[in-house]
């Protein structure tokens, strides 16, 4: 006889514990919290010390970077402290996982600016919650000449794109956007390198 | 078109239904709440992806579905559908969402359940069922589409063009999504959580958006609205035999300018509904909505001059009903060439002779699907009885006769 669904479950305490942390992150339900738990609990010590030093260092010692908000150990990102990256160029991206995505492709050798979301009024994310008056600042203060708007292709994405645009405008810094024939609807994080680099090719002046 | 099946899994009383279906009309019968309109509301839930009665999809699911251990409890519904191309086969799961997956942003609970959806064994989005399966529901419940809320009225034309374009399905969904973006940006701004700069550089990108979905939105209601004027031309008169055409008109929030005469395209419908938004812009920010758009609008009906919704007797109004679906499902057979399936839920009981005459003799169309319910076999001729399939529901069970 199965238990009723709602039942709680007759587990001693850090084990519901961890269940109940894994349960936490997306793409993880009860089962595979519970999976993982009794893995770990069937593993050598040693995997859940790593385990938890990892996630203790990911707290600690990772930041984002002071100049383009791309996750970093040191005040800077290693790319914005390599001198052979072409410092007139600004990729915008929404998440660090795109920029990633950009540089895989291997097609583009300029700077980054990782804005960390993209507006979407409806889930109380709006221009100020995203990192585009810093964005805006680099513009004015650094050599910039081409900021490329590297958005999703899809309406949150494209809002956020004219947003930007409606700033970059007057100042007179030549914009462009990825050329289209990417998934529309789609993440950049999930696109091929080989599309992500053609569309980055072939983008397109707003 | 017609469906040749119809497959039920822990589907509202529903423990498990296999039903093969005849092209023609089949009259299911029965006791109330034995479960004859849920078998119209599957289809339905196929044809369209929602349900005309469900307050909470959650209520789609029977009390104690998927008893299995470790599988989430789902309701299923399938059937085989032969369109004047091609058979399909349309299955769609209705599941409890997991935990994990509410707890995403990107996808938004909606209640609790969750819809998967295949065409022939293969996964697809809600948006490509769509239209698939065409079909017509006639329900005492119509009524209400000529004296309830402007909303059914509106839905009305927007399940009757869904079912026939893919495109209106697609904007459809796009335009709601950028009008609830919209309006928590207005929203925000009204209740002072915001600072109103930049307003319009903020609105910018919505407004654009709204208005080109909206423009096209509009240009396709009215499209239907005349065609469904041409053919109401003639039906209501003949269905209440008084000669009078049933006028429909559709009111637009939007006043565009009379020079683009009776049917003004998607572009000039977005450029006048652009230059509307601006123009009421502080009456925006002040109210905190989006004032202007296919989803403000609105339809009147109305015979030599009478607006029935609002001065008609009960009866009349009824006709209206009746009429509408009569025209909706002749307009869909016009468009695609392919006649839609009808279901009639309870329908026939409450007519008098002469409209249930015409009813009939539509239902008995050749090339025409027609699957209908009652309480009482007495309501009918004993001819219509035997050239018809009859089938018996009992607490969710069906039984050939
Ligand atoms: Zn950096």
């Amino acid at each position: 006889m199965a238990l009723p669904p709602n039942a709680p479950l007759p587990l001693v305490e850090p084990v519901a514990r961890l269940i109940e942390a894994f349960n936490q992150l997306p793409s993880i339900g009860p089962k595979t919290a519970s999976r993982l738990t009794f893995f770990l609990l069937r593993a050598d010590a040693e995997v859940a010390q790593q385990l938890a030093a990892a996630l203790t260092d990911l707290k600690e010692q990772v930041r984002l970077c002071k100049r383009c908000f791309n996750i970093t150990v040191d005040e800077l990102c290693p790319i914005c402290t390599n001198p052979s990256r072409d410092q007139s160029m600004i990729c915008v991206v929404e998440e660090p996982l795109d920029l990633l995505a950009i540089e895989r492709t291997g097609a583009y050798r300029g700077l980054y600016h990782v804005l960390h979301g993209h507006i979407a009024p409806l889930d109380g994310i709006y221009r100020e919650q995203l990192k585009i008056d810093d964005l805006i600042q680099r513009v004015r203060t650094e050599p910039i000449t081409e900021v490329i708007l590297a958005t999703n292709p899809n309406t949150e994405g494209e809002a956020t794109a004219y947003l930007i645009l409606k700033d970059l405008v007057p100042m007179g810094v030549r914009t462009t956007r990825l050329a289209r024939g990417l998934p529309t609807g789609g993440d950049l994080e999930w696109a091929d390198s080989d599309t992500l680099g053609s569309a980055l090719e072939g983008r397109r002046e707003l | 078109m017609h469906v040749s099946s119809l497959t039920l899994r822990d589907f509202r009383n529903y423990a498990r239904l296999e039903l093969d279906l005849s092209p023609g009309i089949s009259l299911f019968y029965g006791p109330n709440a034995a479960g004859k309109t849920t078998l119209l509301e599957a289809l339905f839930l196929l044809a369209t992806t929602r349900s005309p009665r469900a307050s909470s999809d959650r209520e789609l699911l029977r009390w104690d579905a998927g008893g299995e251990a470790g599988a989430l409890p789902f309701a299923r519904i399938a059937s085989d559908v032969h369109r004047l191309s091609q058979s399909l086969r349309l299955e769609m799961l209705i599941q409890l969402r997991q935990e994990e997956q509410a707890n995403d942003v990107q996808l938004r609970p909606q209640g609790n359940v969750q819809k998967l959806i295949r065409i022939n064994r293969k996964p697809v989005r809600a948006f490509d069922l769509v239209g698939q399966l065409r079909v017509v529901l006639f329900t005492p419940a119509d009524l209400e589409l000529v004296h309830g809320a402007p909303a059914q009225r509106r839905r009305y034309l927007d399940l009757t063009l869904s079912q026939l374009d893919p495109h209106y399905v697609r904007t459809l969904a796009y335009y709601n999504r950028l009008l609830q973006q919209r309006n928590s940006l207005l929203r925000a701004w009204r209740e002072r959580r915001r600072p109103r700069r930049a307003v319009d550089d903020e609105l910018g990108y919505w407004d654009a958006e709204l208005c080109k979905a909206g423009g096209y939105i509009l240009a396709e209601r009215l499209q239907a609205v005349a065609e469904l004027n041409s053919i109401l031309a003639t039906l209501h008169g003949d269905l209440t035999g008084t000669a009078e055409p049933l006028v429909i008109g559709y009111v637009p929030r939007l006043a565009y300018p009379a020079e683009l005469g009776d049917l003004p395209d998607a572009e000039q419908l977005r450029a006048a509904l652009h230059a509307a938004l601006l123009h009421c812009r502080t009456d925006e920010l002040q109210r905190g909505q989006t004032l202007l758009g296919p989803h403000r609008d609105d339809l009147t009906f109305a015979v030599a001059g009478v607006n029935l919704g609002l001065y008609g007797s009960r009866g009349q109004q009824r006709s209206v009903a009746l009429a509408l679906k009569l025209a909706e499902a002749r307009l869909m057979t016009q468009r695609s060439g392919d006649a839609p399936v009808l279901l009639l839920d309870d329908l026939l009981s409450e007519l008098d002779m002469h409209r249930r005459r015409h009813v009939l003799h539509t239902i008995q169309q050749p090339q025409q699907q027609t699957l209908l319910t009652a309480t009482d076999l007495s309501d009918f001729e004993p001819e219509f009885l035997h050239s018809i399939t009859r089938l018996r529901v009992e607490t969710a069970q069906v039984f050939a006769v």
